[in-house]
């Protein structure tokens, strides 16, 4: 080969590597979180205890209770008690909570298996349903962390049952919210515990100026169920009430989507209304909507794969037919993404958040053996599959500090100490709970922000003054964000105060809000890097701030 | 460099490959002085940092000179034929053919094309107009309709820094009174009131509740994050290094790492014009630091019998007419310490919170500085006439500064910033849109908050407004 040859061999060489590399993108290239674990430093020292009974459950519920806006902690003890905390986290500093002795009786803080908080009697204080292993428990939220029980104040029969999963939904008029309280398996059935679920229950509030649930409804068959949702699927402005089962116990059951008509008894969707028998070992459902189209993506956790549901546009309209897009989104997390152990996961809680702040929403996946199993990992990290620019899910528990030898349970995505960067709890089995504070990018000199943000809260006024149900639209140059303010789904886990999202490089953005009882909202405008509190009826937004500690 | 390691492997691989393949090629070696690229990109290979001595700040400025005069080419990277002209990273549905494009943009090949009048980094005739829009609906607009975007004259850039100062002063005073009512509100379990002031300039009220939530109704001539931002003809802009990456963007289709990069985009190529990591932090640093050092216009009479004295008439009718009640012929200055990058921008413009160091130039190093006026305190007094604040210009009867239909980020069409008259003499024609070919006209335009002053003018004699034409013609940068 001559010297001209060679060169012109090497510059075509040159020009499809060129052409290669410009076609090319880097895998993933936004910021990977920080999240550092600090659970001890923190004060949070809780562990979910407990034989076969506790081997699923293990949540907590963060909500402010003490007025403050920072979020304060309850964390199941399963076995042990219950235990509260309060948020004491300065701002952008290092966690730090308070236990906090609420007076409550240790026997009724025992045997929780989680706990969703909301305010069920709209006094401005948020209350909380614990999930016990026999008579669930309200407590009605006083002021400065107080709590009374107020299963009687609120006619509410805790039952007997074995209840994993809650969800609550204001149904059109109501002035209370409506229940649904998902059990697990009847441990006093003939032939327990295989083919032996218990029935869900719903609790609709009876008429009137108080709450009243003394009319309660079972909602069967039950299979098992151990995460509930109300969720319009089909942007209707009704929420129906999804439920993931466990197929470990139940026979000849599948997921179930209930349609919840007004006044009428909840009916389920059958197969010819297009729903699709799908039979997991249905751990947690998360929510989020990718498109914002109105049609929300569920994310349901399992042994093994993780799906990932999206409504088949070729369904037909209004019809509950799902497609599975885990795969083609990168989404599965069926086996550890580190160690050596093969074998496939095990999920629990789930839950979408822009956790990087890049304005892709991120999966948070807890994981855990359940006990035992052999056929499974026994080290089984929590996810952290980040949004990518490319549209799919990228793996980063790892490099994100994530994959601790710890079986998660259920689990809080939540800012913890105002900063705009989410933090994140993940409750253990037999393990202490994981708090890890997320410090933002590492560089060579230490740790940068993330990406800008927004954090949205909503006052709906007297009836739900949460605006559980309510859609916020976030606009910022042609991209738009939504978030549904829910009770329920995850993994025996809820969270209630402001809504988060990352905004990526924008510096303003647009807020709409379709209350609960659909009417939207004017536009509102913002600046990043706020938390932003919507009045309804109110001209502008207001901003808020922490306390300077 | 902000972009994580495998973005950064990629574009040394890229590099490697072009330097090789240009090595190989019949064309110019880019090495070559005659090469058609910019010498001066990739000069500050790492980012300054701390208090810079004079010789390197000279050093920085005359690179940042260099690059704002700069006629960018294709091997720089100019055009964005799959990228809009928005400041959040946007993707066109459709790329485009042509490189340059008089309205959407790129409308420029260099900085210097348009900052030119009397001198680079000055201002720009009518020729040298742009037109703003968001660039996320009808990017593409190929018509002058204000329905599409909002017609600009090019404002001039001398004592930009001090500006800047100003207004990180300001949003620091502003946001020290937003934390005393937060913190008196809480304190006492009720509603807080405070007026908004700042040197001397009121900013309307803040109320803050016990809860920690601020009422914002009562704002005035400000954003509701209580930052000021004192650049464009709206005052939408933050600093010096948000414009800087905004309009590289935007008039040439030069894509800034620090927003357009890898870390927000998922490609060193947004603009998909096949240069990669076309502009550097070092490279935007030096910019603004040559933005930033430029000097501060001056007030020069001429040698021409009797203007002395018309001036000095002038401009006592400034402060008589009410003139002086927004366009402020200065406000105090504590700090001649400019820090690059600033404390209030957010993601997308480096900030300080994203470096390890920021780099202070200090303007009192400058020979220039020397001249500034100061107070007893030894503030300086920026001459500015201007006070970084916005109003409605426009009412029923004085329309002329309401030609927009566009609100710009949150601001609506018929309000503007006050306008710096410093320099005012040297910047011919006037207005936002400079279509008033004198200064007679664009006072006569002032409708809304500016109306009694313009009333005021117009009853004056016509040799108290002769005088007031003398005083503003005084105004001038000097080359």
């Amino acid at each position: 080969m001559t010297h001209l040859q060679s060169t012109l061999a090497l510059g075509a060489l040159c020009f499809l590597a060129l052409n290669h590399s410009a076609g090319a993108q880097p895998a993933f290239t936004a910021d990977v979180p920080i999240l550092h674990e600090e659970a001890a430093s923190a004060g949070i020292n809780q562990t979910y205890t407990g034989g076969w009974e506790y081997f699923v459950g293990g949540g907590a519920a963060s909500f402010d209770c003490n007025g403050d806006r920072l979020p304060d902690l309850l964390i199941a003890g399963g076995s042990s008690p219950a235990r509260f905390f309060v948020n004491e986290s300065p701002t952008g500093g290092a966690l730090s909570f308070r236990q906090l002795e609420t007076g409550l009786e240790a026997e009724d803080l025992t045997g929780v298996l989680g706990a969703y908080p909301l305010d069920i009697d709209n006094d401005g204080h948020t209350d909380l349903v614990l999930l016990r292993l026999g008579r669930n428990l309200v407590l009605k939220g006083g002021p400065d962390c107080t709590f009374e029980k107020a299963n009687r104040t609120f006619s509410i029969d805790g039952g007997r049952a074995w209840s994993t999963g809650m969800s609550a939904t204001w149904e059109k008029g109501n002035i209370f919210p409506t229940l649904a309280i998902g059990n697990y398996v009847d441990r006093s059935a003939p032939g327990t515990p295989f083919g032996t679920c218990e029935p869900n229950q719903l609790l609709r509030p009876a008429p009137g100026e108080v709450p009243d649930y003394s009319e309660s409804m079972r909602l069967e068959p039950g299979y098992c169920a151990l995460s509930v949702l109300f969720t319009d699927w089909n942007r209707s402005g009704r929420r129906d009430l999804r439920i993931t089962n466990d197929r470990q116990y139940y026979r000849g059951g599948e997921e179930q989507l209930w349609e919840m008509p007004e006044g009428r008894p909840p009916r389920l969707y059958s197969a010819s209304q297009g729903w699709q028998r799908l039979t997991i070992w249905g751990m947690g459902i998360a929510e989020t909507d990718f498109d914002a189209d109105g049609l929300p993506e569920y994310a349901l956790t399992s042994m093994g794969d993780t799906k990932l549901q999206k409504l088949d546009d070729e369904a037909g309209e209004d019809r509950p037919t799902y497609r599975d897009i885990a795969f083609e989104k990168g989404a599965t997390a069926q086996r550890p993404y580190t160690g050596d152990d093969p074998k496939p996961s095990t999920g629990w809680h789930s839950q979408f958040a822009d956790i990087n702040n890049d304005t892709k929403i991120d999966l948070f996946i807890a994981k855990g053996n359940v006990q035992a199993m052999s056929d499974f990992a026994s080290f089984d990290p929590d996810n952290l599959l980040l949004g990518g620019y490319d549209d799919t899910f990228h793996e980063h528990g790892m490099q994100a500090g994530l994959a601790l030898d710890t079986r998660g349970r259920g689990a809080v995505v939540e800012d913890f100490n105002m900063d705009g960067m989410l933090d994140l709890l993940v409750v253990n089995r037999e393990h202490p709970a994981s708090l890890f504070r997320n410090l933002g990018a590492a560089t060579e000199w230490g740790h940068r922000p993330l990406g800008n943000w927004v954090k949205i809260e909503l006052d709906n006024g007297t009836v739900n003054p949460a605006a559980v149900g309510a859609l916020i639209s976030v606009r910022t140059g042609t991209r738009t964000q939504t978030r549904r303010i829910q009770v329920g789904g995850g993994h025996a886990s809820g969270q209630a105060g402001f809504t988060h999202l990352g905004l990526g490089v924008s510096e303003r953005a647009t807020i709409r809000v379709q209350w609960p009882d659909g009417e939207w909202s004017h536009p509102y405008r913002v600046f990043a890097n706020q938390h932003v509190k919507i009045i309804r009826g109110e001209a502008n937004a207001r901003y808020w701030y922490p306390v300077t500690r | 460099m902000i972009s994580s390691a495998p973005g950064g492997r990629w574009r040394r691989l890229f590099a490697t490959l072009l330097g090789l393949q240009f090595a190989l090629a019949a064309t110019a070696s880019a090495d070559e002085p005659w090469a058609e690229r910019t010498a001066a990109l990739g000069a500050i290979s790492v980012m300054p940092s701390g208090v810079l001595p004079k010789d390197e700040l000279e050093r920085l400025i005359d690179i940042g000179e260099a690059l704002f005069r700069a006629n960018f080419t294709t091997l720089d990277g100019v055009g964005r034929p799959q990228a809009t002209q928005a400041i959040d990273p946007t993707r066109r549905k459709h790329p485009r053919a042509q490189m340059f494009f008089r309205t959407a943009g790129p409308d420029a090949g260099s900085c210097a094309a348009c900052h030119n009048q009397p001198a680079i980094g000055g201002a720009g005739d009518f020729v040298a107009n742009v037109f703003t829009s968001e660039g996320f609906e009808s990017a593409d607009f190929d018509s002058l309709d204000p329905q599409f975007s909002s017609e600009r004259g090019t404002n001039h850039l001398f004592g930009a820094g001090l500006i800047e100062l100003l207004a990180r002063e300001m949003s620091h005073d502003l946001h020290t009174i937003r934390s005393k009512a937060l913190a008196r509100a809480r304190a006492e379990g009720a509603a807080v009131r405070l007026a908004l002031q700042t040197k001397g300039v009121a900013f309307g009220h803040i109320t803050a509740e016990p809860d920690g939530s601020v009422n914002l109704d009562e704002l005035d001539g400000l954003d509701t994050d209580l930052v000021i931002r004192p650049f464009s003809q709206k005052g939408v802009m933050t600093s010096l290094r948000q414009f800087t990456v905004n309009a590289l963007n935007h008039h040439h289709g030069m894509q800034s790492d620090e927003r357009y990069g890898a870390r927000w985009t998922g490609s060193d190529d947004f603009d998909g014009d096949g240069t990669f990591a076309e502009i550097s932090t070092g490279d935007v640093s030096a910019l603004v630091a040559w933005q930033a050092t430029l000097r501060a216009p001056v007030r020069v009479v001429p040698d021409i019998e009797g203007w002395a004295e018309a001036a000095e008439r002038g401009e006592a009718a400034f402060t008589d007419l009410g003139c002086a009640s927004c366009h402020r012929p200065a406000l105090p200055l504590d700090s001649l310490s400019f820090a690059d990058p600033g404390p209030l921008d957010l993601a997308g413009t480096l900030n300080d919170r994203q470096v390890s160091d920021t780099a202070i130039y200090d303007i009192a190093l400058l020979d220039w500085a020397a001249d500034l006026p100061r107070d007893a305190a030894g503030r300086v007094l920026v001459p500015l006439y201007g006070d970084l604040k916005r109003y409605v210009m426009t009412d029923s009867q004085i329309d002329a500064l309401g030609n927009e239909l566009l609100s710009q980020r949150f601001v609506d069409r018929n309000i503007f910033q006050t306008a710096e008259l410093w320099g005012v003499g040297s910047t011919q024609p006037y207005g936002h849109r400079n279509d008033f070919s004198s200064l007679h006209d664009i006072i006569l335009a002032h409708g809304g908050a500016g109306r009694s002053a313009r009333d005021a003018y117009a009853a004056a004699s016509d040799s108290e407004k002769s005088a007031l034409i003398a005083f503003l013609k005084t105004l001038v940068i000097l080359p």
